[in-house]
């Protein structure tokens, strides 16, 4: 009689008793017997020709183990795509960013690596450097000369007949939108430690979102078979999509362990991790958009620029997502779509939950716009162009579960909308954005997931799984799965996670994959050893599996609860009629294989989409010119939470990440040197900046998650910002089209508007 | 140059350690005395990540001089709980998911104690106020105002 259920219980997640009494251990943390510590030489100019580096005198420093340079890789140059193979991850012949790494030496100190490193001579030929995306596009200064063009990435898009959609449209908005870059600005400052031992195996700690695909890149850049590269268990201080791939202090580390055999720890500064691992990319949006009298969007056409840096990153990937992030959420019969990803002399840009922000906040304010020509309120026209269960969207993906349109009302309702949207009092407003995306997206054969779980003497289980948990929960999510499926106690089920050596694949936790993926892998592989419980139990009760049931660790027949036994008998009774019992399960996601993102953009993107809407009121200052977000409702289609305090959390972190960059987060430039690389000038949200978030979680149960379940939140920083864009139309009467909306555009627009 | 030999007193045990005379308290907490629960997160006095105790009251292990604190009570991250039994702040972080990724939990917790010793009723308001001196990425801060509000109910909440 099964009447307990783990799932959709807000149980305290596994990780969070070390985490609380500092016993968890993240990178930075480790000391290993002999270990050396690391510094970086890294390029003081944007774009320069490197001539010549003398590491002599830093050599004979005593105390120094290990010098190296661009000469000491492997020659091979990194990239996500074999098209996309650009950074050397040590700078050779050029360096192309200010902070790229041109050298690195190890040291039995830190002071005396800093010492040696400021020991070595480099001569440099300063080139003209480019910062501006636009005029890099123009091509006469190359960052990459072999690839004759400074655009790193061109997608393109054509789905329907634009032009003659244009012809009919009642009406024809155009506009240019601009977002800055931003910083992921995790709390985890960036760090490694190394260890390469005299079997040849080198050992890695690394803050990653993916060991598995981590340990295949440096396999690659290091030249050493896949075997030998062993990516470690560590826990990880946050990633944000920023640690998502291989990063040049991997290998600087990897190759001073190597060449010094022995262990290199590398942590690297607040203002390193600002200015030299990955940062988000500054966008420009030229948007064109044809609407009908009844106020759908029939047409779109799009140029978008993205500022990538001096690498290709996931180029291609973060070239595309804005654009099918938003026809997984809309209707998207005729549309154009031409992203160029651009090289600059800046850090290399990559992924970030609300990348594109420019790019979403251009078609919905456009959304917006057409809504107020026609006397539609904004809430009516998202519920008009909104896709539903069963649609497709524009390049042929379909949608299985959709919450969107009660997203919509659900969160209209919690901020009591009709009554507030237009009627609130000058310099307030509330504004409404939305968004679906993808769970999980094509990464050919690396897609899908593989988890074991082996079972004790005493029933007692550990599951192995290549899933890594950045401060997400899913450590936690994957042992609720496991023993929610068996039927025993979380505390039966040990985790043995993220280490390479002792899990199969996994394809990481970033565009929405953990729980949808590798979680369905997870509850394959429990769903094994219980239907082996089940058997072994049969055999000694002589009854049908079937007749039995499994509750908190004790077997009993379905409909008595009383004649039980513990599941450490039917694991002693395995064990005598063959061996341990051992479960595996594998998933991979429903999705098209062979969509590539330049080639190919067809097909099936994800495996599902989730959907959310957050609203939010907001009160401008005119005096200062500061935004203020009072209140936040959000409501998620997660398909099903497995936790739902889990599932809240993200949303609250995401919308304070998403929605405070809005008028606050942005990266100040001068000529290749970043300004604010700190965390008192660049303002991340404080506690004082956050308002009070109510949340609702939607089940849709979606036909292929685990339980029902889909992704957890990310969703909801996409939505943010447009409706604080949306909110300050309210409030103001004025569209804002540059992010982030700080106090002194704020002001601007306003004296614009009032002349 | 030339190191000088100091006492510290660090969760009720006490050490001697030669260091420096400018090497600051993290840095003695986490390479001398191995105690790595107090977090490095940007050196500079910005993020909080680094918070002790120092006779019961907050401070950025960053911006103190180990030589400062000689002889003074230090309490961190490891030295809160009381044997196997955890803190109240602590015991409510965990039940309400205010820990994410976990990095900045033994600054804010350390940060979160310290004010329910000053203030044992606080409102949300003023738990914001307290804590905004300690940077969270991960949670949005609405679960770890919930927590402290609920550490603020139990009987020695403010225990340090
Ligand atoms: S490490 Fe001390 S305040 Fe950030
Ligand atoms: S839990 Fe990650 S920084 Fe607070």
């Amino acid at each position: 009689m099964k009447t307990e259920t783990l799932i959709g219980k807000s149980v305290p997640r596994i990780d969070s008793i070390r985490k609380a009494t500092g016993a968890a251990k993240y990178t930075a943390d480790l000391f290993l017997s002999g270990m050396l510590h690391a510094k970086v030489l890294r390029s003081p100019y944007p774009h320069a020709r490197i001539l010549d580096i003398d590491t002599s005198k830093a050599e004979q420093l005593e105390g120094v183990r290990a010098v190296i340079t661009g000469k000491d890789t492997k020659g091979v140059k990194w990239g996500v795509f074999p098209y996309t193979q650009d950074h050397g991850m040590i700078a050779t012949d050029k360096v192309r960013f200010i902070g790229e790494e041109v050298a690195a030496v190890a040291a039995v100190t830190e002071e005396i690596a800093q010492r040696a490193v400021e020991l070595i001579d480099v001569t440099y030929e300063e080139l003209p450097a480019v910062f501006d995306p636009e005029k890099a596009m123009k091509d006469d200064k190359l960052i990459h000369e072999d690839r004759g063009t400074n655009i790193n990435v061109h997608v393109d898009i054509d789905v329907g007949d634009v032009d003659a959609a244009f012809g009919e449209a009642e009406i024809v908005l155009e506009d240019v939108f601009k977002s800055a870059g931003e910083a992921y600005a995790m709390m985890e400052p960036y760090s490694v430690v190394a260890d390469f031992n005299s079997e040849g195996y080198l050992d890695l700690w690394i803050p990653n979102a993916g060991p598995h695909v981590r340990a295949k890149a440096l396999s690659n850049l290091l030249k050493m078979p896949l075997n030998k590269v062993r990516v470690r268990k560590i826990d990880i201080g946050g990633a944000f999509g920023g640690r998502s791939e291989v990063s040049p202090s991997d290998v600087v580390t990897a190759l001073l362990s190597i060449k010094s055999r022995q262990p290199v720890k590398l942590v690297l500064s607040r203002e390193e991790t600002f200015t030299a691992t990955r940062q988000v990319h500054d966008m420009i949006v030229y948007l064109k958009t044809g609407a009908d009298a009844n106020g759908m969007i029939i047409a779109r056409d799009a140029r978008v620029i993205y500022d990538g840096g001096a690498y290709s990153s996931t180029g291609p990937i973060a070239t595309s997502v804005p654009f099918y992030v938003y026809e997984e959420t809309y209707k998207h019969p005729n549309v154009r779509y031409n992203g160029y990803r651009v090289y600059t002399n800046k850090c290399p840009r990559g992924m970030y939950p609300h990348h594109g922000r420019a790019y979403q906040v251009a078609m919905t304010t456009h959304m917006d716009m057409v809504a107020e020509k026609l006397g539609l309120d904004p809430m009516e026209i998202r519920l008009r162009n909104a896709n539903r269960s069963g649609d497709h969207t524009a390049t042929d993906s379909v949608i299985s579960s959709c919450g969107l349109s009660e997203s919509i009302t659900m969160t209209a309702e919690m901020s009591r909308w009709s009554e507030k949207r237009g009627k609130l009092p000058k310099y307030r407003g509330i504004g409404m954005g939305s968004m679906g995306l993808m769970c999980g997206f094509p990464m050919g054969f690396r897609s899908g997931a593989t988890a074991f779980i082996r079972m004790n003497e005493s029933g007692q289980i550990t599951l192995f799984t290549g899933m890594v948990d950045n401060g997400q929960g899913n450590e936690n999510m994957v042992v609720q799965i496991t023993a929610e499926v068996i039927g025993i106690p979380m505390e039966m089920v040990n985790l043995v996670n993220a280490d390479t050596e002792m899990t199969g694949h996994d394809p990481g936790a970033y565009s929405q994959a953990a729980t949808f993926v590798g979680g369905n892998a997870v509850m394959r592989a429990a769903q094994d050893v219980r239907r082996q419980v089940l058997a072994a139990s049969a055999e000694m009760m002589k009854v049908a599996p079937d007749e039995l049931d499994i509750t908190n660790g004790m077997i009993h027949l379905k409909n008595d609860n009383e004649k039980s036994f513990f599941i450490a008998r039917a694991a002693r009774y395995a064990m005598s009629n063959g061996g341990n019992i051992v479960g595996k399960g594998s998933y991979f996601p429903k999705i098209s294989r062979d969509r590539e993102w330049v080639k190919n953009p067809r097909g099936q993107m994800g495996g599902t989409y989730s959907f959310n809407t957050v609203v939010t009121e907001i009160e401008v200052d005119p005096d200062t010119g500061i935004i203020k977000m009072l209140d936040v409702w959000a409501a998620h289609d997660c398909g099903k939470p497995i936790n739902p305090a889990t599932v809240e959390g993200q949303i609250h972190g995401i919308v304070s990440r998403g929605g405070v960059a809005t008028y606050m987060e942005e990266i100040d430039w001068d000529r290749g040197q970043v300004l604010n690389p700190n965390l008192l000038d660049y303002k991340v949200p404080l506690a004082t900046d956050m308002p009070e978030m109510d949340v609702e979680l939607i089940t849709t149960n979606d036909p292929e998650g685990p339980f029902g379940a889909k992704e957890g939140g990310l969703t909801a920083s996409m939505n943010v910002y447009k409706a604080i864009v949306s909110a300050f139309y309210d409030a103001t009467g004025v569209w804002l089209k540059e992010l982030p909306f700080t106090p002194e555009k704020v002001l601007k627009a306003l004296a614009k508007k009032n002349n | 140059m030339g190191d000088r030999s100091i006492k510290l007193i660090v969760n009720g045990y006490s050490y001697n350690v030669s260091v420096p005379a400018e090497t600051t308290l993290l840095e003695v907490l986490r390479e001398e005395l191995q105690l790595t629960g107090t977090k490095f997160g940007c050196d500079t006095g910005e993020c909080g990540a680094c918070t002790v105790l120092i006779d019961g009251r907050p401070f950025r292990s960053c911006m103190t001089l180990a030589v400062e604190v000689e002889g003074k009570r230090i309490t961190t991250i490891e030295g809160l709980a009381n044997g196997g039994e955890l803190h109240p702040v602590q015991k409510k972080f965990v039940e309400l998911q205010a820990i994410q990724c976990g990095f900045c939990s033994p600054g804010m917790i350390l940060t979160a104690v310290a004010f329910l010793g000053e203030n044992p009723k606080p409102t949300r308001q003023e738990v914001r106020r307290a804590i905004s001196g300690n940077i969270c990425r991960c949670t949005g801060y609405q679960k770890i105002v919930e927590a402290v509000i609920a550490a603020s109910k139990i009987n020695g909440g403010g225990r340090k």
